[in-house]
Parts: C-alpha cells; sequence; structure tokens
C-alpha cells in the first residue's frame, strides 16, 4: 500500500533516449532508473532524456539517484536533459545545482527541439 | 475550518500522528500536512515546500533515529495557528543526529565525486521551511521543529 510504485520505459525518439519516469522516485527507485540508464548508454545513445510526469513525488533519496545519473552522463560524454517536472521539482532542481548539469524543459517535446538546437549548433 | 476560542482566547488545533518506522508512512505525514495546510489557506507552491520538508524530516526520523525499526515510532505533531503551521517530528533516538549533520550545506561538485550522494535532506528542510530547529524530544530521541508562515 505504502510501497513507491514507478515505472520505468525507455524509448527512442528522434536520436534521444527517453526514459520515461512515471511515479515516485524514492529511494526503491533505484534499480530500475540505473537498470534503465544501463541499457541506453548501452546502446550508444548520447543524447538522453529524464521524463517525469507533473505530479510525482521525489525526495532527498531520489535526488540522490538522479546524481548518480549524472555523475555517469558526465563521465561517459552524453548529454542529459529532463522533462515533466512540476514547477516545484524545478526549484528543487536548481537549488541542489543539478540544472548545470541538465537543461530543464517543461514538456517532451519541447526537450527535443532543446537537442535538436543544440546538436546543430 | 472554523475558529476554536475559549475564555482564554483561541486554541492551537493541534493533530498528532504516531507512524511505524517504516519507509513509505512519510506519505502519511505528508498528505496530513498538506490537507492541513490547504485548509489554513497556504498557496500551492508553499504547500508543495512543506511536503517536502515533512516527507524529509520523517524519513530520517525512520531511517537515521529509529533505525528501520518499525515498532517504534515517529510523532508528528501539526499545529494550526491563525498565521503559521508547525510541524514538529520526533523519533525514539536510536541514533542522535550530530551537529555537523544537522548544519552541513552540501555541494554538488563534491558530492558526485563520493559514492553517496545523499545528505540533502536537512538542507532542504531548512531551505524551504521559514523557522527550523533541531532538539532533543522529551523521550530522548531527535526532534525537529519547522514553522511555515501564512502570507495573506
Amino acid at each position: 500500500m505504502l510501497e513507491d510504485e514507478l515505472t520505468v520505459n525507455t524509448r527512442q525518439r528522434e536520436g534521444v533516449a527517453i526514459i520515461d519516469l512515471i511515479g515516485d522516485v524514492t529511494t526503491f527507485a533505484e534499480e530500475k532508473i540505473n537498470t534503465a540508464y544501463q541499457e541506453v548508454t548501452n546502446q550508444g545513445s548520447r543524447l538522453v532524456l529524464l521524463n517525469f510526469r507533473q505530479n510525482d513525488y521525489i525526495n532527498s533519496a531520489g535526488i540522490a539517484i538522479l546524481i548518480g545519473i549524472v555523475t555517469e552522463v558526465n563521465r561517459n560524454s552524453q548529454k542529459l536533459a529532463v522533462s515533466g517536472l512540476s514547477q516545484h521539482f524545478q526549484k528543487i532542481f536548481r537549488m541542489v545545482g543539478l540544472a548545470q548539469y541538465a537543461d530543464i524543459y517543461q514538456d517532451e517535446d519541447e526537450a527535443i527541439q532543446g537537442f535538436k538546437s543544440i546538436t546543430t549548433t | 475550518m472554523s475558529n476554536d476560542t475559549s475564555q482564554n482566547g483561541p486554541l492551537e488545533k493541534v493533530i498528532e500522528l504516531r507512524l511505524p518506522s517504516k519507509l513509505g508512512y512519510e506519505r502519511v505525514a505528508m498528505d496530513t500536512a498538506s490537507s492541513l495546510a490547504k485548509r489554513m489557506g497556504f498557496q500551492d507552491d508553499r504547500i508543495d515546500s512543506l511536503k517536502t520538508a515533512v516527507s524529509e524530516a520523517v524519513t530520517n526520523a525512520i531511517e537515521h533515529g529509529n533505525q528501520h525499526d518499525s515498532a517504534m515510532k515517529v510523532v508528528v505533531l501539526l499545529t494550526a495557528r491563525d498565521d503559521e503551521l508547525i510541524v514538529s517530528v520526533a523519533d525514539q533516538g536510536r541514533k542522535p543526529l550530530s551537529q555537523n549533520c544537522t548544519t552541513k550545506i552540501p555541494h554538488l561538485e563534491e558530492i558526485m565525486e563520493q559514492p553517496d550522494k545523499g545528505g540533502w535532506g536537512i538542507w532542504l528542510i531548512r531551505e524551504l521551511m521559514d523557522e527550523v530547529e533541531f532538539t532533543t524530544a522529551p523521550s530522548g530521541g531527535n526532534q525537529v521543529r519547522m514553522v511555515i508562515h501564512l502570507e495573506r
């Protein structure tokens, strides 16, 4: 009843590996998120989008998992963006400093356009 | 909510929760705080801040103070006043919080170099609430008292 429910899907769109995170990003999410990231990285993806849903619950353990992803993205010379975060979690991402490492977009379409403008310049 | 009054002036409205020390129960505290704050007239962004702070405080109590022992309780007191909401979270203190842990400011670049990427909870509480105080509970455990002001 109180366990976290998180569904993680991976897909490709216009050269971007999208990791959909539907549900709560807390300590229980670690394995699912890391597995999805490894999967898209093993497929050779250079552009990675973490696509959240507006009403998700993200706590500090979830932030720690995302910092782990950012660290790996830097190590692997990939480009990371996030989309679909509520205003509150966008604020927290900025407070923590994650916005320096991942561009924040309102939604998936905006993120795809953002990636295009980076890769064509 | 109606204003309860007595001969001695307005009464504080207090809600007490006693939660098992099992991850997931922080949501009950979060949802209760959110519901109360909404009724008090807090704006949505302030309620989001409150939810994160309450969730972090209760999670700390479950994980650190009570060491995941589900028989131990986390006691959450929500006190609604006319102009503020006070949330106090107390554990049974198997493991006291160090002074360093309640005041340190995490830096992302340093944390990225470490195997443990955590340690953001208490800092987030301090950033998101208007007043935050860490003390020892009467029971001997850790206690955090957080206040969020109602701006009308």
